[in-house]
């Protein structure tokens, strides 16, 4: 036997531990790059999006329909220099791809820089022959004519005008916050896997170090023992990480029409193909994980290592300023901070904590067998530390997450309920008269009810005092009459009757970002400047508003300056069954047979749940198969901890147990261990859910959702505990049935670990 | 010549690269860049003119589908009224990347197709200044074309068009100039070479080509903001092929000359490292249509402005003809992508007239 096939006979006699090293590599792998991958690629997606709104404007048709080749031959028929821009999913992996003509474009060099970067290889921009035919029934495209966002030089034919070339407010801002929580997601995924990767290298290790001793006898250096060891996992990491990265680009495929669906529908940001695919990084950082997870022993350790009782005391100063930090946080990244720090300073109290605790426990029991259980859990909790962590911080993670997506998902719909009371949406053409149609309304109340219906109006409004968070600027909402589908919203802070007073133009209410951000609360006196005409208001009501990160002034119609022209108007209806043909032909007839725009408010509250489900997809399954991966991790390594104990468990026969007594207290423990880890990361849970919503929102989205704790779901991952418990136990029986000759060596290493 | 982004569409046209970039390199039958992939799906070959080919009128002001490269174009030398020279010139190219039929359909345009690219030049250089413009486009949509009866021919909302009477009007509008033409032809077409067939190689590799020579052109030119009443003639080329530069061959030299004898003179030649191959067509006043060969004529540089030979002497023993051609002072490139010099002359010498010159191939092109 040479050496090589020496060192690496132990995974010949422990397969599953090889394999289970491998699986471990690979699932991280493929989490890690799969995120990177739809990240990557959204930020790109973004960058791109922000070069290509910067200069442009498109043309669109003035009676709304959408736009053709014919169009694009009318407008440059006419000499206008436009551009077909074609969206359309990409035919293989997620993301749309943009067909151009390069032809067209060239007419944009005389304005400057083309829209057009890159080459035409679909990344994400293709000739637009090749993207028209990826067009069809289920991906029907979206054609936009793009011109310089400058004077035209030409007139424009009749029956087209200029639109912004926009996806909505302040785009990138949202975007980049949704990943960069998936980004620390997805790290503390990373050290989770990091955690069950050292656990399970590190009993292989152990359960190696007679092979190794051996070895050195035989005149093996210990240098060269290691250099082998480091060669070994290299190998293994190669062999792992690139099927995890082939996975990984599956998992992405499979995740990312979801994903790229809720950055469209949330954040306008489309996600474009072929953008941030970099096979290199996530294979470096997955061989930086192993090397260190596995091999940190083997780097020269630091002068002050700092173990004991400091570790203790470092440990508790970690998770203090954790906790004193999360609260006060300015920045995303101080907040990230914060929870590395509470999660660092719990992994590491953790173990010690359970082990004094059980030892504290066994000393006070009179009864020798629970005596014993706690003695043993004290074993374990030391043991099994890093599996142990890693389980707690997963059940942390799942629970935080799916409070998070809960309690979002239930103040989203509630609000979105009262935003949307009204069954339509009634858009008011441009060019003509809103005041024509009120004036309608108000004189057909038997069609529809005064209470029925409310004229919304969005424009630009100034806060002249300087405050450079809101960049001067913010977005002003002008409702008329306040009718009860407004005065149902729902108010975060309020003065006395503040619908009443914003009625009488005595006020104004602001949305929850820019009282954030100015810290306005109610009673203060804010200065707008609407169409030139600077109003000083006090604050009435401060309301939420999700999903957006812009600030917002609301007012009445009485108190707006005469001469403020709105960009948009609506008209939000509730005609009951069968009103609303005839209340749009009446319109029409009034704005002289311009039809209006009309939106079903329930089609929009279909594509919001089907937005919400699609945008938590993927951080619900990060959080899944992380969970799956510690608790498989755990029942893995505690069945060949305690078979490696099992010949100090058949001293409990010796002592007079049956072997079905012995299975029941090796069972018990086994339970006591699991619960124990999720009774203790239930408090992490609960913490990291309110870092969450009460600093992390608002620091990325500028608006906070309510705390809010879900015992259903505590009782859930409860029970899933209580499997791996019972799954270790169920081991644990077969192997008490069977003889064991010597005891084996993970435990042996250190006279039993007692 | 100068390097551009690959997204820039007029790395696209091979049709420049063919005529004027006087590059050496052997990919000019498919030295497509961006879309080459597109360009070469051909299950079939274009076609190749021939000496046996003749000209067919009407059609032949018409595109030719099947064939890779085709060009209509117009120089012309005009005077306002204070006498003042303004000269014109409007281009339009066809580059087919994938040929066709003439009577098979194009594909439906809301397949953005690319069977074809089209570009079109305009410039009008007066007082000594040039005033250039380029436009793009892909054929089948509309957005340009060509149609023989009536002519057509249109990319944007530039448009030869022939009206109700017989009249030609050419409407083109640059960035800060524009001109509207209304052109009366006088006198047939005229084929060059054998029967149209104009031979551009010793070895026989050429293009069909006619011209027509005597066209009387009446309108107006609008320079920064400025109009311009204008009178003059005109020199209109339709030309076609699919293979025209061999390996090797650098750029060509062409002339189109208005003797004030009431003859015509076209002369070319293009130039490799082993010498040139020129040849040309003398239409006399009355009308009768020589082909010149090469040894018929001397073409050649006089002095140069930079590295463009602006001065030529030109010598048709046959006819007597010894003339001297050359440009107004002043800068006539085309700053296209594909960059070339097209300028109005003066000419000289035994026989006094006007003209215009095109130069591709030299390096501060």
């Amino acid at each position: 036997m040479n050496l090589l096939s020496a060192l690496f006979s132990h995974y010949r006699r422990h397969p599953l531990q090889l394999l289970a090293l491998a699986l471990l590599i690979v699932l991280a792998t493929m989490l890690w790059s799969s995120v990177s991958q739809l990240t990557a690629q959204a930020r790109d997606s973004l960058g791109q999006s922000e070069r290509v709104l910067g200069g442009y404007r498109q043309l669109v048709r003035s009676d709304g329909q959408a736009l053709a080749v014919s169009d694009f031959v009318v407008l440059r028929r006419a000499g206008i220099c436009v551009m077909p821009w074609l969206e359309v999913e990409a035919a293989a992996g997620p993301g749309r791809v943009i067909g151009v003509d390069p032809l067209a474009a060239a007419c944009f060099g005389a304005f400057g820089q083309s829209p057009v970067t890159g080459t035409l290889d679909g990344k994400p921009f293709m000739d637009i022959s090749q993207a028209a035919e990826l067009v069809g029934e289920d991906n029907p495209g979206e054609l936009t004519l793009l011109v310089p966002d400058r004077p035209l030089t030409r007139s424009l034919p009749p029956g087209y005008r200029t639109a912004a070339f926009e996806s909505g407010p302040d785009t990138g801002e949202l975007g980049r916050s949704f990943l960069l929580n998936l980004d620390a997601l997805s790290l503390l995924v990373l050290l989770i896997t990091a955690l069950l990767l050292r656990s399970v290298y590190l009993l292989g290790q152990a359960q190696r170090a007679e092979s190794f001793a051996l070895l050195y006898r035989f005149g093996v250096a210990p240098v060269r023992i290691q250099l082998l060891r480091a060669l070994e996992l290299i190998l293994l990491a190669a062999l792992c990480i690139l099927p995890g990265i082939w996975l990984g680009r599956l998992l992405a495929g499979v995740l990312g029409e979801g994903f790229a669906r809720a950055l469209d529908n949330l954040f306008d940001v489309p996600l474009y193909a072929g953008q941030g695919q970099n096979g290199w990084s996530p294979a470096l950082v997955m061989v930086a994980v192993v090397s260190l997870a596995c091999l940190g022993d083997l780097l020269p350790r630091p002068a002050a290592v700092v173990t004991g009782a400091r570790k203790y005391w470092l440990a508790s100063g970690l998770l203090v300023s954790g906790l004193v930090l999360a609260p006060v946080a300015a920045s995303l990244t101080m907040a990230f901070l914060a929870v590395a720090l509470v999660f660092a300073g719990t992994g590491l109290l953790m173990p010690g904590v359970v082990s004094a605790i059980a030892r504290w426990r066994a000393g006070r029991e009179s009864e020798p067998l629970v005596s014993w259980r706690y003695s043993e859990l004290g074993v374990l909790a030391r043991r099994l530390a890093l599996p142990l962590v890693a389980l707690q911080f997963a059940l942390a993670m799942v629970l935080a997450v799916q409070a998070l997506v809960a309690v979002f998902e239930a103040t989203f719909d509630q609000w979105l309920s009262r935003r949307l009371a009204a069954e339509y949406f009634l858009e008011v053409p441009p060019g003509a008269d809103s005041h024509k149609a009120v004036t309608w309304l108000q004189t057909h109340g038997d069609l529809l009810a005064p209470d029925d219906w409310y004229l919304l109006a969005r424009g630009q409004a100034r806060l002249p005092a300087g405050d450079t968070a809101t960049d001067g600027t913010a977005d002003l909402l002008v409702l008329d009459p306040l009718v009860t589908m407004i005065t149902r919203w729902q108010l975060l802070e309020q003065t006395d009757k503040p619908w009443h007073r914003l009625h009488r133009g005595d006020g104004l209410m602001v949305n929850e970002q820019l009282a954030r951000r100015r810290g306005t609360g109610v009673g203060d006196r804010l200065p707008v400047e609407i169409a030139g005409h600077t109003l000083t208001l006090p604050v009435l009501a401060v309301y939420p508003d999700y999903g957006r990160p812009a600030a917002e002034v609301l007012v009445s119609r009485a108190s707006v300056p005469a001469g403020f022209r709105p960009s948009f108007e609506s008209f939000a209806i509730n005609p009951g069954a069968d009103g609303i043909r005839s209340i749009v032909a009446a319109l029409q007839q009034v704005w002289g047979g311009v039809e209006p725009e009309l939106r079903d408010n329930r089609r929009v509250r279909e594509l919001a749940d089907r937005v919400f489900h699609q945008t938590f997809v993927l951080t619900r399954t990060l959080a899944l198969v992380t969970l799956i991966l510690a608790a498989a991790a755990l029942l893995m390594m505690g069945w060949v901890f305690l078979s490696g104990r099992i010949w100090y468990y058949r001293l409990l026969v010796v002592w007079g147990l049956s072997q079905r007594q012995a299975l029941a207290q090796l069972a018990r423990l086994a339970l006591m261990l699991t619960c124990t880890v999720a009774v203790l990361a239930l408090p992490l849970g609960i913490w990291l859910t309110w870092v969450l919503v009460a600093c992390i929102n608002p620091l990325a989205f500028g608006w906070s959702l309510p705390m809010a704790v879900y015992p259903g779901f505590w009782l859930e991952l409860g029970g899933l505990s209580l499997l791996v418990g019972a799954g270790i136990a169920v081991l644990m029986a077969r192997q008490l049935g069977r003889p064991v000759l010597i005891p084996a060596s993970a435990s042996a290493q250190d006279g039993g670990a007692r | 010549m100068k390097t551009r982004a690959l997204m820039n569409p007029m790395s696209l046209v091979l049709l420049l690269a063919l005529l004027l970039a006087g590059c050496s390199d052997d990919n000019r039958e498919t030295g497509f860049a961006g879309l080459a992939g597109l360009g070469q799906q051909q299950s079939r070959p274009f076609l190749q003119p021939g000496p046996g080919d003749r000209l067919n009128f009407p059609a032949d002001f018409g595109p030719h589908p099947g064939y890779r490269i085709e060009w209509w174009y117009l120089t012309a030398n005009l005077h306002t009224r204070d006498g003042r020279p303004l000269g014109l010139q409007w281009t339009q190219f066809r580059q087919g990347l994938m040929p066709r039929d003439a009577d098979e359909p194009p594909p439906p345009a809301s397949l953005w197709p690319l069977q074809a690219a089209w570009m079109a030049h305009g410039a009008v250089s007066f007082n000594g200044k040039h005033y250039f413009e380029e436009k793009l486009a892909r054929g089948d949509l509309g957005q340009a074309g060509a149609s023989a009866q009536p002519l057509q021919v249109w990319l944007d909302d530039w448009q030869l068009e022939e009206q109700a009477d017989g009249r030609w009007r050419l409407q083109v509008r640059g960035d800060n100039w524009s001109y509207r033409l209304w052109m009366t032809l006088e006198g047939d077409p005229v084929p060059h070479g054998d029967h149209g067939f104009s031979a551009k190689s010793a070895s026989g590799e050429g293009s069909m080509y006619f011209s027509l020579v005597n066209i009387a052109i009446t309108g107006q030119v609008q320079v920064n903001g400025e109009t311009l009443e204008v009178r003059g003639r005109g020199w209109f080329d339709r030309e076609w092929s699919s293979r025209f530069l061999k390996s090797g061959q650098q750029g060509w030299d062409w002339f189109a000359l208005h003797l004030d004898s009431g003859d015509k003179v076209m002369v070319f030649r293009l130039r490799d490292q082993d010498g040139t191959f020129q040849s040309g067509t003398w239409v006399s006043a009355g009308g009768g249509v020589v082909a010149l060969a090469g040894e018929d004529f001397r073409l050649e540089p006089v002095s140069t402005r930079g590295a463009v030979p602006v001065r030529w002497r030109l010598q048709i023993p046959g006819y007597g003809v010894d003339l001297g051609i050359e440009a107004p002072v002043g800068d006539y490139r085309n700053p296209g992508l594909y960059p070339y010099w097209e300028s109005p002359v003066a000419v000289s010498g035994s026989h006094t007239g006007e003209g215009y010159m095109e130069l591709t191939g030299y390096q501060s092109d």
